[in-house]
């Protein structure tokens, strides 16, 4: 009995050790994700895996799109840099997804990505390969009938996955900055 | 010579009534979306104010950097997916105004000789069914001018 001023203080440095990093109240999405193998901008397989041990925020484009994407990717950007200012970049990552490998080879995504300084992984591959992801994902995208010029019509959500890989949360491509990079910082 | 004088008059003034009144367009929050250098495609916004008193259709633009250029419409379908159409023309009422805007109509701008840097300014014409093209300065930006 004599112990136990000594046994209590310990049991609230044990406890106050495992508070210091407080769980994100984002839910796990368990319907949306799974395995997947593409190509990166460097032509290198990049699978589910490579998204494990950082965050990630995840879209899909195509580089041809002239209004939505670029100012998607411009706000990711945006969302990457507030947190590289807060000093966590190196523990995000956004990661474009192509749905147009036709046009949007390794070689054009290395050469269009890192005008927006935002250290992004560009995926690309097969349109089979690109298909079942983008169905992981419940992304819909039809290409267009133009044999030149080709649009197409898509959805864009932009989704954050925490260092598992797992999907945590959905956003619509007009998403608050602050928003998103605030639950970035709750998953780290 | 007075009588004379009043026909010429009265003449001139049933001129000036039967001219037709041109039609003007007045375009502002003109801008291009930055993009990388090596972007295919680039769009441009603007808010186009018919201030004539008849209608105005808007049938195309054309600018030195780019091989053609469309009017387009982002729409949102039932489904949640975005899908992009070419417009022939976008028809602007008078006394009316047109909204070319990010995640709805907008023109996009092909075949590109370049890829204008953000702080430079490209002038863009808009075509009109009747009439001179309108045209104006579209400064390259990442975002919407602020408003006046």
């Amino acid at each position: 009995m004599r112990k136990l001023p000594y046994i209590l203080p310990l049991l609230l440095v044990l406890l106050l050790a495992g508070c210091d990093k407080p769980e994100s109240d984002l839910p796990i999405n368990t319907r949306l994700g799974g395995e997947f193998t593409l190509t990166d901008q460097n032509g290198q397989p990049f699978t589910q895996s490579d998204l494990k041990g950082q965050v990630s925020i995840l879209f899909f484009g195509y580089t041809h799109c002239p209004d939505i994407c670029p100012a998607v990717l411009a706000r990711v950007a945006q969302v990457y840099r507030s947190l590289e200012e807060a000093g966590l970049a190196d523990q995000v990552q956004p990661v474009f997804i192509t749905f147009d490998p036709e046009r949007d080879t390794a070689k054009h995504l290395k050469e269009y990505l890192p005008w927006f300084k935002a250290g992004m992984v560009g995926l690309t591959g097969s349109l089979q390969d690109i298909r079942q992801v983008a169905e992981k994902y419940g992304v819909v995208f039809i290409k267009g009938k133009e044999e030149e010029n080709y649009l197409f019509t898509h959805s864009d959500y932009i989704y954050l996955l925490d260092d598992q890989a797992r999907v945590r949360k959905l956003y619509p491509a007009d998403f608050n900055i602050e928003e998103v990079a605030g639950d970035a910082e709750s998953l780290l | 010579m007075q009588k004379v004088f009043s026909k010429v008059a009265m003449i001139g003034v049933a001129m000036v009534l039967a001219a037709p009144v041109q039609a003007e367009l007045v375009l502002s929050q003109a801008w291009l979306r930055a993009v990388p250098p090596v972007s295919p495609t680039m769009a441009g916004y603007v808010t186009v104010t018919n201030t004539g008193p008849d209608a105005v259709a808007v049938t195309g633009a054309h600018t030195a950097i780019a091989g053609h250029v469309m009017l387009h419409d982002m729409s949102m379908q039932e489904d949640g997916t975005r899908r992009m159409r070419h417009l022939g023309k976008v028809e602007i009422p008078a006394g009316a105004s047109v909204s070319f805007a990010p995640g709805g109509m907008h023109l996009m701008l092909m075949h590109l000789s370049r890829v204008p840097a953000a702080g430079e300014s490209v002038q863009v014409c808009l075509e009109q069914a009747d009439g001179e093209p309108v045209c104006g300065d579209f400064p390259v930006s990442g975002s919407a001018p602020s408003e006046p």
